[in-house]
């Protein structure tokens, strides 16, 4: 049952800013509602005030920037225009297909991917990938923007850089050449119990670069730098991928819950990292 | 009866209007109304059903816009100068929607409570996506729960429907 | 028009079909009353605890409430204590709480949020008591009590044969065939299969939660309930508030599922008395949260050895088992007895020792769930009686062939004998399942059978109205929950009156209108409330045809029905021309009625069950040997139903049963931790999707007349539930999987597979 609110219909990510700073702890930002919506229903919080910023025109679009050659999109978009979007499916088709596995259809038409960043749930297919990814984050508060890095957004569950009274505006990644990727998650719940992302650079047949990342498991989205070494130079082979696979199951800071015990989770992490590797590899021979 | 009873918290109306089934409705809300309790309580829309509550089982959908919504964690006012269609708003004029007719005659309901939310999704589909594969159906209803029909018959009506429907535009 | 489209094996549209695809069905918590006010109940948050300060004054203060009921509410009830089993529950916690989510208080106020507001005032201390949140904590010798069980009262429909609950047992059950020294036999046994084997607890998730209205007008009582069983509430509620049943009215709409988790008194019993003391009709309705510790399927520990020489045949069979009835019995006993029954499994034994124990804890109160007792331990036995054939160098198929009992023979002592072909059903399953065809490597193929004793207690009636204009009206209190007991009651009459269905109304329970029907479970409606609606319909064609036979001045052996008219050779008569000649206008009706009842010490009634429904179930799957996941190929029933009133109908409910009974086994697991349940929304407990069917389904009707209901009908809807389990355990052991706790989650079955070797790792 929700407790009394009022809702702000600020025009400008600024004014939003200015009244989260107004109103402080009393204040929320108010997007899809997916997650806090649940949550004031369950009376684990409450908030008089809902600064909705779907009424701030020009967040949710979805473009590339071809001077930066990057993919800009606004924090408001949804899962399901993520999922849909032309755009996106040509130009970082991986992404549309991470996103379409969110949830369900319903949770994505609400469902912003800002607001899944912000809120900073663990199990999260976006921010697991985007970790793998690599993206940039702009958060706007009244007197200008500043970008942070994805690898220093997540601080905790439910914690994040984003100060209280800022919000995120934009999301950019980098449209890579010569890039493939694999994303695999594991669910038995409605939440992803482990998610693996990983994005490759390849060479003449080889692995120039490398990006993994784990999710859900742990607290955050956690990128694997052993693997990432591991992997880096090398030609793709079963043994490579296990390798790395077992630098993802030794980082993985899982904690066992109702989802699986730690050292489940952890060995799922391993048979994920293969499988994201193997699907990574393919992709990149279907590209030719 | 309710006049002489009121909370005495402070509960601030906003003013509304919105179109329901194709009928306009004008009124205030409370901000933190959701909108099924408004479809079912305020408008006696009772097709749309409260179960799990928290999004997963999909029998409080309705259509915003089109596209499909919990109700149960949408508040009313996200459907401020919006269109809502629930399943009552299928019917015309006493003829049912061919999904509605499907599922009657391919034994796809048994208690009912699942049915509203099943059949307005799968209409949202069918709309973006006329001849949608097996699978494309499976994914799209993962949100949609039925503890009763196991989902066979529903992919049964589904599939018969659209075929139906294909017979009848190529005719 | 035809009445043989509508009669029995047609697939005849469902009744209800329409109104449920429109939303214009009503369902309890779419009903508003004139003046009705909203209830909402603060529970306890802890599992065992006395309550030692409770203040509802600002509660009651605030605008907007009503009133607020609790425990010391003495003077609303006659009772303080229900229960159909044993009186064991407050309506409202007294001075002590049993459970996390046992009512503490309830508020009526003008709308959910002012009641729900209401709650948060209300002030509660609590001293906390030791927990017993565990079957061996309750077993233990120095547990504390968690009833003063000398003082409890049986329930009134508590079938307990006198048993009285002491310490922490609700109940104890026993069954004994062949040698009291059963420990020699195994001891001289060539073959012994023995382990210890674990059940959850599961939530039986009815779509609809429990939601109740009731209003007392001029000290009578009525409930809009959505409950299964309107009859028992009724007695219940009489009981509990000092009437006789009479002055108590249960009318039941729609239920958005069952699955026994509406049967008996659930939610009414507190909506009464809260609107007792607001004298204002009330309505509450549970959320799934709510519902989740208002009723469950009992969890269970069980010790079970088979015996059986050196070729395969089963001798013996030894079983002692535990289910945890949570802090109040609720349908606690007969779980208990009907479990026992399913332990030996449907074999020819020459020794069985059965012991089962009903025990109380600290968590929510289990109660009935489809096909109870069967499924905890169908799966058990028949992982056993695999192992067998493995060991004996025989094969599933075969040593059932061998060892099942053939109709005729003897289930357990003193109870009805096997009224079913069960080979028949297990080589039934088997050619669905291909069963001799080569496997592909690493697929596993299983199944299992078992025995339900269904029916509960044969007591039904029924009432036909047929009206001028030819239509007929169908009284019977049973319960649509989704099965489609409505339609099948209704072809029932179609058949015998000859009329297509669509002119056949059935419309709801209502204990004012609707005569006496025992419940709705136990598979029973459509064999015993049936047999009642069969004799009903019956009646009024015996009057038809002597008011024909009147009209044309004939004998009445020379009148015949068919097509919706009365016939003489070539002359005939519809029935509203019939109505217009005999009554002389319009108007008149001709009212039918039917009963069935046990019959005194002899037949089929007194012996029970009523009848044994079949539970099996066949499985095709593999395993994922990196995480453990199981992918069922294909799931397999058989129904074996008697006679199929309404074929997809029936196939309908072996389809949603074998999905409920494929959650139960591999994933669905109610997860507690001292007392406290820990996934208690959807989001924590996985329900089947889309995503969770198997890859097919098959299904087949065996119809051998065998029943006791019209025709030769019996019930299915319960079978498919236990069958499904009972088959996924085989066939993870046929791919030398053993798994001796459900559910076979992912990781559970990927540590089976480490333990046993078989996995990479």
């Amino acid at each position: 049952m929700l407790g009394v609110f009022e809702i702000h219909e600020p025009e400008t990510a600024q004014d939003a800013s200015t009244l989260l700073a107004k109103h402080g702890w009393e204040a929320t930002v108010y997007a899809g509602g997916t997650e806090l919506l649940v949550l004031m229903k369950e009376g684990l919080v409450h908030y008089p005030h809902l600064v909705n910023i779907k009424t701030v025109p020009g967040l949710d679009g979805i473009t590339v920037d071809t001077a930066n050659n990057s993919l800009e999109i606004g924090s408001l978009a949804t899962h399901r225009q993520l999922e849909t979007s032309e755009t996106v499916k040509e130009r970082l088709p991986l992404l549309a297909e991470v996103e379409a596995t969110v949830a369900n259809v319903r949770v994505r038409s609400a469902g912003t991917i800002g607001g899944n960043l912000c809120f900073a749930e663990p199990h999260s297919d976006p921010a697991t990938f985007l970790m793998a990814w690599g993206a940039t984050l702009e958060l706007t508060r009244g007197d200008g923007s500043r970008q942070v890095a994805i690898e220093d957004f997540f601080v905790d569950l439910f914690e994040t850089a984003r100060e209280e009274d800022e919000i995120l505006t934009g999301i950019k990644l980098p449209l890579l050449a010569d890039t493939t990727g694999g994303y695999e998650k594991f669910t038995t719940h409605e939440r992803p119990t482990a998610c693996v992302a990983t994005v490759l650079q390849m060479k003449d047949g080889a692995i120039d670069d490398a990006r993994l990342s784990v999710g859900s498991v742990g607290p955050v989205p956690i990128r694997v730098p052993e693997a990432e070494g591991t992997l880096r130079g090398e030609q793709p082979s079963d043994a490579l991928f296990e390798a790395a696979a077992e630098h993802a199951h030794d980082a993985a800071d899982a904690v066992g819950d109702i989802y699986g015990s730690a050292n489940y989770k952890r060995h799922l992490v391993r048979v994920l990292t293969a499988r994201a590797l193997n699907k990574a590899v393919a992709q990149a021979g279907r590209k030719g | 009866m309710s006049a002489e009873l009121n909370s005495a918290v402070e509960r601030p109306r906003m003013p509304i209007r919105l179109t329901v089934n194709g009928r306009v409705v004008e009124t205030e809300i409370e901000p933190r109304e959701m909108l099924l309790d408004f479809l079912r309580d305020r408008l006696g829309l009772t097709g749309a059903k409260r179960s799990c509550d928290v999004q997963v089982c999909g029998a409080c959908t309705v259509l915003l816009d089109g596209v499909p919504v919990s109700a149960c964690c949408t508040l009313a006012y996200e459907a401020r100068d919006r269109k809502v269609t629930t399943i009552e708003g299928l019917e015309v004029d006493g003829k049912l929607h061919f999904l509605q007719e499907a599922f009657i005659s391919n034994t796809a309901v048994q208690c009912g409570f699942c049915t509203s939310g099943m059949i307005l999704t799968v209409s949202s589909l069918l709309e973006e996506n006329p001849q949608p594969t097996r699978e494309e159906i499976r994914a799209h209803l993962r949100g949609n729960l039925c503890r009763c029909t196991g989902y066979w018959n529903i992919f049964e009506a589904i599939e018969t429907a659209i075929e139906q429907q294909e017979e009848g535009r190529s005719e | 028009m035809s009445g043989k489209a509508s009669g029995l094996g047609h697939n005849a549209r469902r009744l209800d079909a329409r109104v449920k695809v429109t939303g214009e069905a009503a369902f309890t918590g779419d009903l508003v009353m004139p003046g009705m006010v909203h209830g909402k109940v603060l529970r306890s948050p802890l599992p065992h605890a006395r309550i030692t300060r409770l203040d509802t004054s600002q509660a009651e203060a605030l605008p907007g409430v009503v009133t607020v009921l609790t425990g010391q509410d003495k003077d609303i009830l006659d009772n303080p204590n229900y229960g159909h089993a044993i009186k064991d529950r407050p309506v409202v916690a007294i001075d002590r709480v049993r459970f996390v989510g046992e009512p503490v208080a309830a508020v009526a106020a003008v709308d959910a949020a002012t009641a729900h507001e209401a709650l948060n005032l209300i002030e509660v201390d609590y001293e906390e008591l030791p927990l017993v949140d565990t079957i061996e904590k309750a077993l233990a010798n120095d547990a504390p009590r968690l009833h003063d069980t000398a003082s409890l009262e049986l329930g009134l429909f508590h079938g307990l044969g006198g048993f009285q609950p002491y310490d922490n047992i609700c109940y104890y059950h026993k069954i004994r065939q062949g040698d009291e020294d059963i420990e020699a036999v195994f001891d001289g046994a060539d073959i012994v299969v023995e382990g210890e084997y674990t059940f959850p607890a599961v939530y039986q998730y009815a779509m609809e939660p429990h939601t109740a209205i009731a209003e007392w007008v001029e000290g009578e009582l009525t409930v809009w309930a959505s409950c299964q069983h309107p009859y028992l509430v009724r007695a219940e509620l009489a009981d509990l508030f000092g009437l006789t049943p009479s002055q108590v009215r249960i009318v039941v709409s729609y239920l958005g599922g069952g699955f026994g988790s509406k049967s008996y008194t659930k939610m009414e019993p507190i909506t009464a008395a809260l609107a007792r003391k607001a004298e204002r009709p009330v309505r509450i309705a549970n959320r799934v949260d709510e519902a989740m510790v208002t009723t469950r399927r009992h969890n269970m520990t069980c010790r079970m050895r088979t015996a059986a020489t050196a070729d395969g045949e089963l001798i013996a069979r030894e079983v002692q088992f535990w289910l945890d009835t949570g802090a109040y019995a609720d349908n606690g006993p007969r779980v208990v007895a009907t479990a026992a029954d399913a332990a030996p499994g449907p074999y020819r034994w020459q020794h069985t020792k059965i012991d089962a124990w009903g025990v109380y804890t600290n968590r929510p109160p289990s109660g009935s769930y489809r096909a109870f007792g069967a499924t905890h331990l169908q799966w058990v036995g028949e992982s056993q009686v695999d192992e067998v054939a493995r060991r004996a160098g025989s094969d599933p198929v075969a040593i059932r062939e061998r060892n099942l009992l053939r109709p005729g023979e003897q289930v357990r002592p003193g109870g009805k004998p096997l009224d079913a072909d069960l080979v028949g059903d297990v080589q039934k399953i088997a050619a669905l399942l291909d069963w001799d065809s080569p496997k592909p490597p690493g697929v596993g193929r299983g199944l299992g059978v078992g025995l339900l004793a269904a029916g509960a207690h044969p007591v039904s009636s029924a009432i036909v109205r047929l009206e001028a204009d030819g239509t007929a009206t169908l009284l019977v209190s049973s319960t649509e929950m989704g099965q489609g007991t409505r339609t099948a009651l209704g072809q029932l009459v179609a058949q015998e009156l000859a009329l297509p269905l669509e002119q056949i109304r059935v419309p709801g329970g209502d204990t004012r209108l609707t005569p006496y029907d025992r419940s709705t479970g136990a598979s029973r409606s459509t064999t015993l409330a049936g047999t009642a609606v069969q004799r009903a319909a019956l009646d009024v064609r015996e009057q038809l045809i002597d008011v024909a036979a009147q009209l044309w001045e004939v004998s009445p052996q020379a009148v015949d029905i068919r097509d919706g008219a009365v016939w003489h050779q070539k002359e005939s008569m519809d029935y509203p021309e019939l109505f217009l000649k005999y009554f002389g206008l319009a108007g008149g009706e001709i009212i039918g009625r039917g009963r069935v009842q046990p019959s005194l010490g002899k037949g089929t009634y007194a012996a029970g069950p009523y009848f044994w429904e079949v539970c099996i179930g066949g499985v095709e799957l593999e395993v994922d040997p990196d995480t453990g996941r199981v992918h069922v190929r294909k799931l397999a029933s058989a129904a074996d139903v008697g006679l199929a009133v309404n074929p997809h109908m029936v196939e309908a409910q072996e389809m949603g049963g074998t999905m409920q009974g494929l959650g139960n086994a591999l994933f669905e697991e109610m997860i507690f931790s001292d007392g406290q349940l820990l996934n208690s929304t959807l989001l924590d407990y996985h329900i089947p999707t889309t995503e969770d069917m198997p890859d097919a389904f098959l299904s087949i009707l065996v119809e051998n007349e065998d029943g006791p209901g019209p025709y030769g009908l019996k019930g299915v809807g319960e079978g498919a539930l236990a069958g499904a389990p009972s088959a996924i355990a085989n066939a993870l052991a046929d791919i030398g999987i053993h798994m001796n706790e459900m559910p076979f989650t992912p990781e559970r079955v990927w540590r089976a597979m480490q333990a046993s070797g078989d996995a990479d790792e």
